[in-house]
């Protein structure tokens, strides 16, 4: 359990700084920004009660907010996706259940179930944080383009985290 | 208690939910200048639109009194504007004049009763003799002429309107100066008939046709209307139809012009 707790801790932090230093200055003409600290609510154990998953959700958007100066934008995207993970989880859940105590990866469940677990709360959270970025609904369309440019990035890199966990 | 409880318990994740999407919502707000704005703008915007459908409804239900306040001022703007009207009425205001004596006084009336639709049109003023008309006396309106007096009572007079067939004005072009007589067909109350100009005269359409001072009633160069046709009639001279500057049908308020040379520029 504590160990649990120091690698996530772990992952948490190096999450924070991979997105505050490296993928916040990514910007491919104004349409491209990925966000990958979202791997961090994909990758809690399956079985973490929902209080503690929105809280964490809730904290990782906040820290997100804090370093990129933009207070409660990312904090509504990635709470509404800790909220609607559970769901997802239950909707795309394995023919046999999901083993006890073991984390949603790319390891146990294979990759085309990872691929559309984190598809889904991705685009969830890219769409979310969009348009609360941009807040009006003119340039719907352009503003639709720009999440799924910058979803298809982030789930690129977050694959790759994976295959790169899976060699380790 | 218990069902609260019950209720808190079962509900729990979704509460959680929204209060820290809630704060997250609130952190947007407050934190961010342009998300403060576009949320103020949007709830002003939904209320506007409340407020100004209650707004309306309050303006329908206050009708009556503003009604009743539209009335009053209209009494008490009525009461002034008659005791101006009044006091002005008994004043013959005067042309200035240095060089020559004075020849035409001016005096504002009131049609009381009007025609345009016979072959002889009348109409009446609200003044009289008692406010200083008399017989032969011009009567004018803004646009131009309106008719000449023919007879005084003590406190009204008929004057025989340009659409009266026994009308017979002296009038001329401006543009040239040939001037002609002016009578009226009977048949139009907008347009009358300028005769006696000779066919070597060029004139156009829309000329202006004004009086001269010949007949010693009207002061000279009063307008009365605009060339709106023509024609050659019959012998050396051209028939034009004047259409008539005066709107005979909403006659109301006219001038009365007074010749005080009459009897000397007749004799």
């Amino acid at each position: 359990m504590i160990a649990r707790i120091i690698r996530f801790s772990l992952i948490f932090i190096v999450l924070i700084l991979l997105q505050v230093l490296l993928f916040n200055n990514i910007q491919f003409s104004g349409y491209v920004n990925p966000y990958i600290y979202i791997i961090f609510i994909l990758l809690l154990p399956v079985e973490i009660p929902s209080w503690m998953l929105l809280i964490l959700s809730f904290l990782t958007g906040f820290t997100i907010d804090i370093f990129s100066g933009t207070p409660g934008m990312h904090s509504s995207a990635t709470v509404l996706a800790g909220f609607l993970r559970p769901f997802v989880l239950r909707i795309i859940s394995p023919r046999d259940g999901y083993e006890s105590g073991s984390d949603p990866s790319m390891i146990i469940y294979g990759f085309r179930w990872f691929l559309i677990y984190a598809a889904t709360i991705v685009i969830i959270h890219h769409t979310v944080l969009f348009y609360l970025e941009i807040f009006r609904f003119t340039d719907f369309f352009r503003t639709l383009l720009r999440i799924l440019l910058s979803s298809l990035f982030s789930i690129a890199f977050i694959l790759l985290l994976e295959f790169i966990r899976k060699d380790k | 208690m218990r069902n609260l409880l019950n209720f808190l318990a079962k509900y729990n994740n979704l509460i959680i939910f929204l209060v820290l999407e809630g704060l997250g919502f609130y952190l947007l707000s407050t934190g961010n200048g342009y998300h403060n704005t576009r949320i103020v703008k949007g709830v002003r915007g939904l209320t506007n639109g409340i407020e100004r459908k209650i707004s309306n409804a309050r303006t329908y239900f206050h009708l009556r009194d503003i009604n009743q306040k539209l009335a009053r001022e209209n009494i008490t703007v009525r009461n002034n504007f008659e005791r101006l009207v009044k006091n002005e009425e008994l004043v013959f205001f005067s042309v200035l004049d240095t060089v020559h004596q004075q020849q035409y006084t001016y005096s504002s009336a009131e049609i009381v009763n009007n025609s345009v639709n016979r072959q002889k049109n009348f109409f009446t003023l609200n003044k009289g003799k008692m406010q200083g008309l008399s017989v032969d006396m011009a009567v004018t309106t803004n646009d131009g002429v309106a008719g000449v007096i023919v007879g005084c009572s003590r406190n009204y007079s008929v004057a025989m309107s340009v659409l009266n067939s026994d009308f017979r004005l002296s009038a001329r072009i401006k543009s040239n100066g040939y001037f002609g007589s002016l009578t009226w067909d009977g048949k139009d109350y907008s347009h009358a008939t300028l005769s006696e100009i000779p066919q070597h005269v060029t004139f156009g359409i829309g000329d202006t046709i004004e009086t001269t001072g010949f007949s010693a009633v009207f002061p000279e160069g009063i307008m009365i209307g605009t060339v709106s046709d023509f024609e050659k009639s019959g012998s050396d001279f051209y028939k034009i139809i004047v259409s008539l500057k005066t709107d005979f049908k909403k006659l109301h308020f006219v001038t009365v012009i007074a010749n005080m040379k009459r009897t000397e520029q007749r004799t």
